[in-house]
């Protein structure tokens, strides 16, 4: 059987406005990554890996060209419509967590499973938490809980709504190398369990490694696959 | 439970929420409290002017009162009574004296109470019932013109009346102080068997009401249309009323404190609201990047602010009834008459504040927090660029509207919102050029000046608000106290401790050496005597008034009846010269029936004299402070031409409780002066008065409060930044004492100049005020200059450092961590 194609990028190409002019930060994209599939776009900052991993999560509108999820078009989509994609197929890591502060952990993980109307998101959520080592931890706050743990509730969080594909900007970022590495373990294995599309930005180039393909950005452009 | 229902109470339980809940409370329990105490104190005012009417309402007629309207009152469930006065000849034996009696219902006062006594000359016992049926109260005066006593009859027209009383003061003879005639007061039902009303007599008809407000209103509505020229409705607070314009500029006061606290309100949801919308935006681009939809979002918004409405109002409302009750009982020690209760209906002015303010503060900010991208959870950048502008200005029309409805006109709302926006500007520039003198003053060494320069002008714009914020608290409480001071010194000197509470009347000219030696044993404070000559206007520039007013109806005061006419060279006390030259060759003429009758300089009016005919144009308007309690003339004419004429004297005295006896003992060797005592009326004045003063400082207590509590809130909105500022500064070595001295030239300088320019501000304000609306004279507040900055720099200091204290005793990482 074809493996499926989770997101087909064709001409891409992304402007903002600035105060200097207009500023093209992607120009002229083109790939696809398959479903199951673990891409890495890395390359030096402001390279617009960051701009390109939202736009492929449908975050922002680009300019020009398509971005398809699942041969669905995000530039047929309204914000609505674009937020339940997300709900239905996305799941997110940052490289600053971006836990809700006012939330306990197992409250945080709760969320997407809440958002699609999944009525048993406590009990997901818990069995979560406790596959990232952190059934100790589930009515802490963030601010009670080190980076490293922070980032595990993200990934818990992330995986929690079950998506199709996972986006991951920087996720070992502001950890230490102990933590970092325990992230990616975790992050690889919940992946491989569920077979998930993994679309990750990194600068660390070990991670990178482990993903099937590295995407090499440049100045807005794809420079090298492999 | 529904997804959107455990967001919002996560958000209750996280605390946030709870900032925008207090300030709504605040906003509404602030305006609520202070509009009811405002009504139970206008309902108080009105309760204690009534009894100096003897009703809350009066019809005064020249004619019969229409049974009609007798009828209709009932219908409405009003109290009636009725009093019918005129001047009569009273009889007793050969003596007859010419006397204003007065025939009352069964029912009068409606309000108050006579004053009587049984001893000549006593001061007298309350009396809520009139005479009984057969009885007459003499003044002791009249009494004893007429050589009767207690027990003894006096003949009015073909009737005998048995003298029951002595009559000390009528509860409706406030506004007919100066009737000259002694007064007498009988039953209603032996009116007429005396017969001397007959067609053509001249008679003062009123028809008394009392009941609750909103019966009298349907009831003046009812019967205002039905008015003719010689029938006045009266109210107790009518303009023109002695104390009628005193209760005025109290409400003035008290209107103005509302507004002030509902502007305060507007400065607390403004602070609130944009601290929720900093704390929410990353939330809620997380939440869309989880897949929350816009519409699922303003779901959640739309039911967490009516939850919020709710339970904000419903607090605020309970709050502010405490507040007004505990305000009411902090007065009640102090208040001669308990407070009647506040009416319910004036809770919807918390409601209308409370939805006003989330309308126009947090619909656009649920707007701003819907309208975030998503995409800022990637780049930070984006995450504040918010623009509060709109924010504000939606909320500050929201508030001028609420104040509009609130004072029910433009005017005062104008002027305040005109002073906000001056200050405004002033701030921005002089903050602008103060900061960053600052900055380049103290830049190259590092010290505690120069972090706190240095961090007033990185953060210029949130600098500046905070400084607007600062400096609007303060002027509001300056303008509050000025006009306070201002108000309670205004209303001190217009009644002072030993204000003249007794005139002689019917004094001759050879009687004045003999009273003056009298008075003076005594120790007795007088005025100066005023010779008086009756005498009546009959035409005005060459017309009659017969022809002018051909059916006697509807003329101005000053052709209605006799006047008292003096002559004087200079003003007297409580007279001021509006225009023309007091010492020219004419008619000197008080303002206000001047303008009544519509009169300017240059008009000439013809006198009837004492038969003789006189024509004088008029060269001077005097305006009278008829407050002054001094003997007060509405025509003054030179002395050549009156002083030919027989002419008879008055006076004002005061006399105080322990003279009263002695004074009317000596007095008795005077049979043929008329006494006036207004002494009870003026201590009824003094005690509403007195009232009134503490009734406002307690409000402005309770806004001063209020305005502590929002500069708290404003001091708590900035500090995050400056706690990270101060932890990161104590990681890189600094000293504790450095950190303190940053925040003390911080907090110092914001407390400094916003102290500075609100007294500018509120200088300006009162002038406004005091001009525009409690249409008093300017004055300058020099009190103001020495409280604002000493209030800024210490409160704001004290208040900034205390907040900011954490950041001196947690391990800086802790911080660092939160943030």
């Amino acid at each position: 059987m074809a493996v499926k194609t989770a997101i087909k990028v064709t001409n891409l190409t992304h402007t903002v406005t600035a105060n200097t002019g207009d500023l093209t930060i992607l120009n002229g994209i083109n790939m696809d990554i398959k479903e199951g599939e673990s891409v890495a776009i890395v390359g030096a900052s402001g390279s617009g890996k960051s701009t390109l991993l939202g736009l492929l999560a449908g975050l922002d509108v680009n300019t020009s060209g398509e971005i398809t999820l699942y041969e669905q078009a995000f530039s047929s989509l309204d914000e609505e419509q674009r937020a339940l994609m997300r709900g239905q197929y996305v799941g997110f890591i940052f490289q600053s967590f971006h836990l809700l502060p006012s939330l306990q952990a197992i409250e945080n993980v709760m969320l997407p499973v809440e958002l699609k109307g999944d009525k048993n998101a406590r009990k997901k959520a818990a069995l979560l938490l406790e596959k990232v080592g952190l059934s100790h931890r589930l009515t802490h706050y963030p601010n009670q809980l080190s980076g490293g743990e922070q980032q595990r509730v993200a990934i818990a969080r992330a995986f929690a709504s079950s998506p199709k594909i996972l986006f991951a900007d920087e996720p070992t970022g502001n950890l230490d190398e102990g933590n970092g590495k325990i992230i990616i373990e975790q992050l690889f294995e919940l992946n491989a369990s569920q077979g998930t599309t993994l679309v990750m930005v990194t600068h660390d180039n070990e991670l990178a490694k482990k993903c099937d393909r590295q995407l090499v950005m440049s100045a807005g452009q794809l420079v090298e696959k492999y | 439970m529904n997804f959107s229902f455990q967001l919002i109470l996560r958000d209750i339980r996280s605390g946030d929420i709870i900032t925008l809940i207090v300030a709504l409370i605040i906003s509404v329990s602030t305006v609520t409290s202070i509009g009811l105490f405002i009504d139970r104190l206008q309902l108080s005012f009105e309760q204690e002017s009534a009894s100096l009417m003897a009703a809350d309402r009066l019809i005064r007629s020249d004619d019969n009162i229409p049974s009609a309207w007798q009828v209709k009152a009932s219908e409405l469930s009003l109290q009636q009574a009725e009093n019918t006065s005129f001047s009569t000849m009273i009889f007793a034996g050969d003596a007859l004296q010419l006397s204003q009696l007065s025939a009352v219902s069964d029912s009068y006062p409606l309000k108050g109470a006579y004053l009587v006594d049984d001893n000549l000359f006593g001061t007298g016992q309350s009396f809520t019932h009139p005479p009984q049926k057969g009885q007459v109260w003499l003044s002791s005066r009249l009494a004893s013109l007429l050589n009767v006593s207690i027990g003894d009859q006096v003949e009015v027209g073909e009737f005998k009346l048995t003298v029951a009383k002595y009559l000390v003061r009528d509860p409706g003879s406030s506004s007919s102080a100066f009737a000259i005639s002694p007064r007498a007061v009988m039953n209603m039902a032996d009116l007429a068997s005396t017969q001397v009303i007959i067609p053509g007599s001249r008679v003062r008809y009123a028809l008394l009401l009392a009941g609750n407000r909103a019966d009298l209103e349907n009831y003046e509505a009812w019967v205002t249309p039905l008015l003719n020229e010689g029938q006045r409705w009266r109210t107790p607070t009518q303009k023109g009323e002695r104390i009628g314009d005193t209760i005025g500029k109290a409400e003035s006061f008290l209107l103005l404190a509302g507004t002030l606290a509902v502007i305060l309100s507007g400065i607390a949801m403004a602070l609130a609201s944009v601290r929720f919308v900093k704390r929410h935006l990353m939330q809620v681009a997380v939440l869309k990047t989880l897949g929350a939809t816009p519409k699922l979002l303003i779901k959640v918004f739309l039911i967490q602010f009516t939850m919020l409405f709710f339970i904000g109002v419903a607090i605020g409302l309970a709050v502010g009834w405490g507040v007004q009750a505990l305000i009411s009982s902090l007065l009640s020690g102090l208040m001669a008459t308990s407070l009647p209760e506040p009416s319910i209906s004036r809770l919807w002015l918390g409601v209308a504040t409370g939805f006003i303010s989330m309308a126009a503060f947090c619909l656009p900010l649920m707007q701003r927090l819907i309208q975030i991208s998503p995409m800022s959870v990637l780049q930070p950048s984006l995450k504040f660029e918010q623009n509060t502008t709109v924010i504000y200005s939606i909320g500050f029309i929201g508030m001028y509207g609420l104040m509009c409805i609130y004072t029910k006109g433009f005017l005062l709302p104008s002027i305040m919102t005109l002073a906000l926006v001056g200050i405004g500007l002033v701030v921005a520039v002089l903050g602008f050029t103060v900061f960053r003198l600052g900055r380049s003053l103290t830049s190259g060494s590092t010290s505690g000046w120069q972090i706190g320069f240095a961090s007033l002008y990185r953060r210029l714009i949130p600098n500046l608000f905070q400084l607007l914020v600062f400096t609007l608290i303060i002027m509001l409480g300056l303008i509050l106290v000025g006009v306070k001071s201002s108000l309670v010194a205004d209303w001190q000197q217009q009644l002072p401790k030993d204000a003249p509470n007794h005139y002689l009347f019917n004094v001759q000219v050879d009687q004045i050496d003999h009273i003056n030696k009298v008075t003076d044993q005594l120790g007795v404070v007088r005025s100066d005597w005023y010779p008086m000559v009756r005498g009546r206007v009959i035409s005005v520039n060459g017309e009659s008034i017969q022809a002018l007013y051909p059916e006697d109806k509807g003329e101005p005061e000053i052709y209605e009846r006799e006047l008292n006419l003096t002559w004087s060279d200079t003003l007297g006390k409580g007279n001021k010269l509006v225009s023309g030259d007091l010492a020219a060759d004419g008619l000197s003429i008080e303002l206000r029936v001047a303008q009544e009758a519509n009169l300017s300089i240059g008009d000439k009016l013809t006198l009837n004299i004492g038969g003789n005919i006189i024509t004088l144009p008029i060269t001077s308007i005097r305006a009278v402070d008829w407050g002054s309690m001094q003997p007060n003339f509405y025509l003054i004419l030179p002395k050549e031409i009156l002083q030919d004429y027989p002419a008879n004297f008055v006076s004002s005295l005061f006399i105080s409780d322990n003279n009263a006896q002695p004074f009317y003992k000596v007095m008795s060797q005077f049979p043929t002066v008329s006494i006036l005592n207004i002494g009870d009326l003026l201590k009824q004045i003094q005690t509403i008065i007195g009232q009134l003063s503490q009734a406002i400082q307690l409000v402005l207590l309770c806004i001063l409060s209020a305005g502590g509590l929002v500069l708290l809130s404003s001091v708590r909105s900035t500090l995050e930044e400056r706690l990270e500022e101060g932890a990161l500064l104590r990681v890189l070595g600094a000293r504790k004492a450095l950190v303190q001295q940053a925040l003390f030239v911080e907090f110092g300088a914001l407390g400094l100049f916003s102290g500075l320019i609100a007294a500018a501000g509120a200088e300006a304000s009162l002038y406004g005020l005091q001009v525009l609306v409690f249409q008093s004279q300017a004055s300058w507040h020099s009190l103001l200059w020495g409280l604002g900055p000493l209030i800024g720099v210490c409160i704001i200091t004290a208040i900034g450092l205390f907040a900011s204290r954490i950041v001196l005793k947690v391990p800086p990482m802790h911080l660092l961590r939160d943030f």
